[in-house]
């Protein structure tokens, strides 16, 4: 990324004023990024910006509540929870300070291991914006980009950091290949059982491990969610599909209408289950009868927050 | 060890004693006689009290082994497994685990002096070794307790503390944070901190010292018997952990490589600043 | 150790045979991730990819019940009611095939502490017991793979019973334990022939692409000696989710949580997977949290792998080196990196 050097100089100049700022660094491998959090000058040469950049670090923020001052270099997506969570007023907007930058979207390891394997195994990867070159053993290939990256990117109408103080480079002129998520759309003509049938042979294979929730941006009830209490108990220690799909189903229900689908929730998955289809539903349902994207404007009152008589979007029948 | 060391014995509840508004102590003997006849545990060991369909919690046994009518537990209502043991009546089954965990080095302490300082619901480890070293009265010297709780209300074992103020042989010192109108008449009634109050009693420092108590008095009162120059190998304290199986296994009451479910609840003090700071 | 030989296409009559009186675990492809479950029609077993979750749920399942216990109402005096418990120890016999030998040698981690002289899980043993394990060596590696750095290798039989290792058209397979070589008594095995020198040379080429190894024999002490040092745990911690992902992957965790599952007034006593990085592990009913922060937290599981475990079994590390907790932590949370950066300031800290 050309404007990496200018990014860098822009988080130098304001880091004096700032605790921490929140951003990415290379990971254990070429495919792996992993957060990154600048306190010192030294920090800033680690930071990346690349399609491997898959962490929200926003996730962070709940932990860094409290007149704490952060600065965050975020996607398109990842600007989104901030403006959600501004909504909810669980942040200050003086205590943030953030980092925009044009987002030409980011790989997806899933879809990824599905075509090559373990990533593990992947020995040298190169992406051009337009095709990806893989090389895996004796074995190379260049499949386009768009088959690789992540479901997100291919509906983003958001490439650009939104409410940013600081913005680098290029504003992203990607443009959205579909409208419509094409997973969910393919998923809705199911028949109703085995629709069911599909939530009970992902649901199995969930280990409870929270993942999802504690990856996702939303989630600010931090340690003391209902999932874990013991009193009342809503759930079982038993891992079985009835108390998976009802973590889930809390889980999805407790996002309505705050949900910004980063969908660091199904990229945390370490079981790869499609949690997202749950999230889209009910973001399109908002999205059907309150007119509302979730945190793209920070003025907005998020729908199932605020009592209105008389819904605009919604036509009662009398 | 048990075969099945995570399988209870099924008990019953002989008797109830409300000891505080929220302190309440449970006798219990094992339904099956054989298993009653054939149980030794050594003071300072720990039980496990199993409700049925709530869980598990772990319990000194405070009742003496030179006592064996029944098995003794004090239970502070805290959490979702001691409020559903407070409900329980007389004739109520329990599971009991025990005996769990190590002991006070009774055999190392004989002919010495020892001086008990227990705060609130900390009485209850003190009380079985206290107990014990009274039925085993000429192994030991000169036994000191120094007992405190937040308000006269608070202190438990009252039937036991009226005994031991009229033996001759243990000197007993009560205080109290709060006192009411009546506290301070008797001479053995002090008002103030639990360290102020053993500063002020001021025990032979040759001694062994036995504390336990909140971890916020522990730690002021192992300062005061460092001030009073008792031995660091010399003061016993039990620890609290959040504790699932009690045999060393689920992994939560570890401290370093010691496990306080096995490797105590009973530790010195110098062996305590072996262990890497985490309490 | 004899070396016999098993052709591809014969692996699944053995198998087939084998389930006739074991639930045996393979390797598939559940939706997605490869994960072990018990053979049946239509399930393939996957062997060219490493397996997201560890074999050691065949021994140690998410969720084991203990006992059960059902309260019965006293028709003389309805005030009050006794309880009966049973106990309820496991009785299948299972063969765990194809997981690879990091996560067989992740079982003698828990042999260590689940079953010796001080005491014995009859669950654990019970299960060990009646559990062979038909390990897999490696002929590839993967970035997150360190098993050579923490005494074990890719062919490792720590913890198996038979030995397989991939050679042109098939397997050969080297019985570990007795039972093992019972095992290889089946008449799918031919002689191993030249196909054991092609092995051996396999097993050699494998080893050779992990290259050197790290040595973490002075992280017991080095780990002790940054105990209190918050700003560096804080600083490795920083990413951490604080989700369980990393230790339920794990073949070698095996801390649990004991909970009663109740319906009306009948239920069960179950064991369940817990996760040292959660922060209702060790909270306590007073409020108190001796593990309060995320970094306590990451700072205890490394020290149990890299310290406290050695220190208590002869040194031995309690990680396999499979590289689960990095390859699938949300944050790319590198256990390696954690324990050699301690490994660094330790030492530092010991010359000031």
């Amino acid at each position: 990324m050309q404007a990496l050097a200018e990014l860098k100089e822009q988080i130098r100049q304001a880091l004096p004023d700032l605790d921490v700022v929140i951003g990415w660094q290379q990971g254990f491998d070429a495919l792996h990024t992993r957060p990154l959090f600048i306190r010192s000058e030294e920090d800033i040469d680690k930071l990346v910006v690349n399609e491997f950049c898959v962490v929200n670090p926003a996730s962070y923020l709940r932990e860094l509540r409290g007149g704490k001052k952060v600065g965050l270099v975020l996607k398109g997506c990842d600007s989104r929870s901030v403006i959600e969570l501004l909504q909810e007023d669980l942040l200050k907007e003086e205590d943030l300070t953030i980092f925009g930058f044009g987002c030409n979207g980011i790989l997806n390891h899933t879809k990824l291991q599905a075509r090559f394997g373990e990533l593990g195994f992947i020995q040298s990867i190169e992406n051009d914006g337009a095709n990806v070159t893989v090389v895996v053993g004796d074995n190379k290939e260049t499949v386009p980009f768009t088959e690789l990256c992540a479901d997100k990117c291919l509906t983003c109408v958001y490439p650009n950091t939104l409410q940013c103080s600081h913005f680098v480079g290029e504003e992203s002129t990607k443009k959205p290949e579909s409208e419509k998520n094409k997973a969910l759309e393919e998923f809705e003509k199911l028949s109703l059982e085995e629709r069911f049938a599909f939530w009970q042979d992902q649901m199995r294979r969930c280990i409870r491990c929270y993942a999802c929730r504690n990856a996702c941006p939303m989630c600010v009830c931090k340690d003391h969610c209902i999932a874990n209490s013991r009193e009342p108990k809503w759930l079982s220690e038993e891992v079985d599909v009835q108390n998976n799909f009802m973590f889930q189903l809390i889980h999805v229900m407790h996002l309505t209408g705050r949900c910004v689908e980063c969908g660091e929730c199904e990229r945390a998955c370490p079981m790869d289950i499609p949690i997202m289809l749950l999230r889209r539903k009910m973001a399109g349902v908002i999205r059907d009868v309150f007119a509302y994207n979730a945190g793209t404007n920070a003025e907005d009152t998020p729908p199932l927050m605020c009592f209105k008589v008389e819904e605009p979007t919604i036509e009662e029948r009398h | 060890m048990k075969a099945n060391p995570v399988l209870p014995d099924m008990a019953t509840i002989m008797e109830v004693v409300e000891e505080t508004s929220n302190i309440k102590t449970f006798r219990v003997r094992f339904n099956d006689e054989n298993v009653m006849k054939n149980f030794t545990f050594e003071p300072g060991q720990v039980g496990q009290l199993s409700v049925f369909g709530i869980g598990e919690s772990t319990f000194v046994i405070n009742s003496s082994p030179t006592r064996m009518d029944y098995l003794q537990f004090s239970v502070m209502r805290v959490g979702e497994v001691t409020s559903r043991i407070h409900q329980l009546k007389v004739g109520d089954s329990v599971g009991v685990r025990a005996p769990l965990g190590n002991a006070f080095p009774t055999e190392e302490m004989k002919g010495q002096d020892v001086t008990f300082i227990g705060g609130g619901i900390g009485m209850a480890p003190l009380r079985t070794l206290l107990v014990y070293m009274l039925d085993n009265r000429d192994d030991y010297g000169k036994i000191t307790l120094l007992y405190g709780a937040r308000s006269p209300q608070d202190l438990s074992y009252q039937e036991d503390i009226a005994e031991w103020i009229e033996r001759d042989d243990i000197d007993v010192v009560l205080t109290v944070d709060n006192p009411d109108e009546e506290w301070g008449k008797k001479p053995y009634e002090k008002a103030g901190l639990i360290p102020n109050v053993l500063k002020e009693i001021n025990p032979d420092n040759k001694g062994y010292a036995v504390t336990c108590g909140p971890p916020i008095m522990i730690k002021f009162t192992l300062m005061a018997l460092n001030e009073l120059g008792f031995k660091d190998d010399k003061i016993l304290t039990t620890l609290e952990k959040r504790m699932k199986c009690g045999v060393g296994l689920c992994g939560r009451c570890n401290i370093g490589d010691k496990y306080v479910c096995v490797d105590g609840p009973v530790f010195k003090y110098s062996e305590l600043q072996e262990l890497p700071n985490e309490l | 150790m004899a070396c016999k030989f098993i052709s591809n296409e014969d692996i699944t009559l053995w198998l087939e045979a084998l389930a006739k009186d074991h639930v045996v675990f393979v390797p598939v492809d559940d939706c997605g991730s490869v994960t072990f479950r018990p053979l049946a029609e239509g399930r393939k077993p996957v062997l060219d990819r490493v397996p997201v979750r560890s074999p050691k749920e065949a021994v140690f399942p998410q969720n084991e019940t203990l006992l059960l216990y059902k309260y019965e109402k006293d028709l003389e005096d309805p005030e009050h009611s006794t309880v009966r418990i049973k106990e309820t120890l496991p009785k299948e016999r299972a063969v765990v095939f194809g997981t690879r030998p990091c996560g067989a040698r992740g079982m003698t981690v828990f042999d260590r502490v689940f079953d010796n002289e001080r005491i014995r899980d009859p669950y654990y043993a019970t299960r060990r017991e009646n559990t062979l394990f038909i390990t897999l060596a490696c002929n590839k590696v993967e970035s997150t793979c360190f098993c050579h750095e923490v005494g074990s290798g890719p062919a490792d039989t720590a913890g198996s019973d038979v030995l397989l290792t991939p050679v042109q058209g098939g397997y050969t397979a080297e019985a570990v334990t007795e039972r093992g070589g019972q095992m290889l008594e089946a008449s799918v095995f031919a002689d191993g022939g030249n196909k054991c020198a092609e092995a051996e040379e396999v097993k050699k080429a494998t080893r050779e692409m992990l290259g050197e190894a790290h040595d973490y024999s002075d992280a017991p002490e080095k780990l002790l000696a940054v105990f209190d040092d918050d700003e560096f745990w804080e600083e490795q911690a920083a990413g951490c989710i604080s989700c369980g992902a990393c230790t339920y992957l794990c073949p070698t965790c095996y801390c649990f949580n004991i909970t009663d599952e109740a319906t009306g007034t009948t239920g069960k006593r179950l064991r369940t997977w817990d996760t040292c990085m959660s922060f209702q592990y060790t909270l306590e009913g007073s409020g108190h949290n001796p593990r309060s922060t995320k970094a306590k937290r990451l700072k205890n599981r490394v020290n149990h792998k890299f310290s406290y475990y050695p220190d208590t079994y002869e040194k031995n590390i309690a990680c396999c080196g499979c590289g689960r907790c990095i390859k699938s932590c949300p944050a790319s949370v590198d256990i390696r990196a954690i324990v050699k950066a301690a490994q660094a300031r330790g030492a530092k800290k010991e010359s000031k």
